[in-house]
């Protein structure tokens, strides 16, 4: 049995900061959800700010190098999607709050 | 899920001269309004001299060194042969120096820099073409590279035919050519790469979403059309054409304009940075550019004319330039220097990697500078148009140090 969770998983990724924004990935709402199985490997669905944005890959092995450091972690994946697509709606209040959206 | 391969970039050491060439070319161009009256003609040899240190020295530059960069991003494909920017940069950096000089001073010289530009910008369109071929998606922007290069080696080969007649080893009519030309370079190249990055780069910057393309889509169809009209009337001596393809043209750009509101209206990031306000002026200089142009049509007054074209060039095209290196150069140095290092050690944001009050200082210098500038040019006012001049300058100062310091953050 695995006891790693969904949030030692997130917790993991929240280190994990867009330069350009300077918010971590989780409350920029980019992680849309991170599944753990019982041998303790994850697959990560996230997205990105921007379809053409030019970190894409570099962000993606950034996320896969955050879970690593958990300790006992498996496999791990990272699947980037598009749909749903993100917006602000899906930021926590202090990014919104900053970034002047509220 | 839609593949983005990122790991095409170029390495900034191909990227970089053409951003330090291209603010020093600005510079320079800022240094010799200083010697400009607010009264001449668009034939005048030193007009047509500060006019290519400006496009070619300063825009083409900066648009080449930014293309290399953002073509696989937006082509989600890796460059053809992405080391012949190692050979455009001297052949362009060369050329254009040559063609400013040959107006200036040497004419005989002038065939000898428009070969060396022709010859940059036959690779540069080659190069991007066979990038081209390599992608598998269809997007607004890809379809815009492939129009404006098409453009491009017109405009190239029209203004190499100037060159040729201007030192009368060609008998050309210069006048007519010279509209073609500055048609098909500015409105076919310059025009359509700004509205097909544009949809690129302004929502990535202020993180919109969602919002519809109808409105670019009939831009660039009318873009497109309206330029290829005006070059048509031009090569034929067919004036009612062109007229034509201004009125096609003038209703594009305002498509553009309106698609640009709508996707500022879902801006997200509030926050005013010397990008946001670049985009600002920009866009408030284009309309006022648009506003000009349209009154000169109807009064035919000179004046107005090269008051638009001034809004046009230093204010619209200049300031969509200098607002994006802001953004691009920090983001080039920080994927070369400091990504290696994410998770190791403490990485500093973008933000970080200028200094706030020299932009700020960039920016507002500038702004003073072209409108007093093009003021000086509506009134045909000594004072006001060396004012602005002497503002453009201090700005241009403002903007070579800022760019130093990005280059060198982190070495």
């Amino acid at each position: 049995m695995c006891s790693i969770t969904k949030e030692n998983v997130f917790d993991a990724i929240s280190t994990v900061i867009d330069p350009e924004v300077g918010f971590n990935l989780v409350e920029m709402g980019l992680i849309y959800d991170a599944i753990v199985d019982e041998k303790c490997n994850v697959h990560v669905i996230m997205t990105l700010s921007t379809q053409g944005c030019p970190l894409h890959q570099m962000i993606t092995t950034w996320v896969k190098e955050a879970v690593e450091r958990i300790e006992d972690i498996g496999e791990i994946e990272v699947e980037v999607v598009w749909e749903p697509a993100w917006n602000i709606s899906m930021a926590d209040d202090n990014v919104k709050q900053t970034l002047g959206a509220m | 899920m839609k593949a983005i391969s990122s790991d095409f970039a170029p390495p900034l050491k191909l990227i970089s001269p053409f951003f330090s060439a291209g603010v020093v070319f600005y510079l320079l161009s800022m240094v010799a309004l200083l010697f400009f009256e607010p009264t001449f003609i668009y034939q005048q040899m030193d007009v047509a001299g500060w006019i290519h240190l400006f496009m070619l020295g300063f825009v083409m530059m900066i648009i080449f060194g930014a293309m290399a960069q953002l073509v696989p991003v937006v082509l989600e494909a890796g460059h053809a042969v992405v080391d012949v920017y190692y050979v455009i940069f001297p052949l362009l950096l060369t050329g254009a120096s040559l063609m400013v000089i040959g107006f200036w001073v040497v004419p005989q010289i002038l065939p000898y820099g428009g070969l060396l530009v022709l010859v940059a910008m036959i690779i540069f369109a080659t190069e991007n073409i066979a990038t081209l071929k390599k992608t598998t998606i269809s997007t607004l922007t890809i379809k815009t590279v492939a129009w404006s290069n098409g453009y491009l080696l017109l405009g190239i080969l029209t203004g190499f035919a100037i060159a040729l007649g201007f030192s009368g080893q060609l008998n050309i009519n210069i006048s007519l050519m010279l509209k073609a030309h500055v048609y098909a370079v500015i409105g076919g190249y310059v025009v359509l790469t700004i509205i097909g990055l544009s949809l690129i780069l302004i929502p990535m910057f202020s993180l919109a979403h969602g919002f519809k393309e109808d409105a670019i889509q009939k831009a660039f169809k009318l873009v497109v059309t309206g330029v290829a009209i005006v070059f048509i009337g031009a090569i034929f001596s067919q004036e009612w054409l062109m007229y034509v393809g201004y009125a096609i043209n003038t209703i594009g750009v305002l498509f553009y304009i309106w698609q640009i509101y709508i996707i500022a209206k879902l801006t997200v990031r509030k926050e005013l940075d010397v990008w946001a306000k670049s985009m600002i002026f920009a866009f408030g200089t284009f309309i006022f550019a648009i506003i000009l142009g349209i009154i000169y049509l109807l009064s035919a007054k000179e004046s107005i004319l090269h008051a638009s074209v001034w809004f046009l060039l230093l204010g619209f095209i200049s300031s969509m330039i200098t607002g994006h290196l802001y953004k691009i150069v920090p983001f080039l140095v920080w994927f070369e220097r400091f990504a290696p290092l994410v998770g190791k050690e403490k990485v500093p944001m973008l933000h970080e990697m200028y200094s706030k009050e020299g932009a700020s200082m960039m920016f507002n210098f500038t702004v003073a500078g072209v409108v007093l500038g093009g003021f000086g040019l509506l009134f045909e006012s000594d004072i006001l148009f060396k004012a602005g001049a002497s503002f453009l300058l201090t700005g241009a100062i403002f903007l070579f140090i800022g760019m130093r310091k990005m280059l060198a953050y982190g070495k």
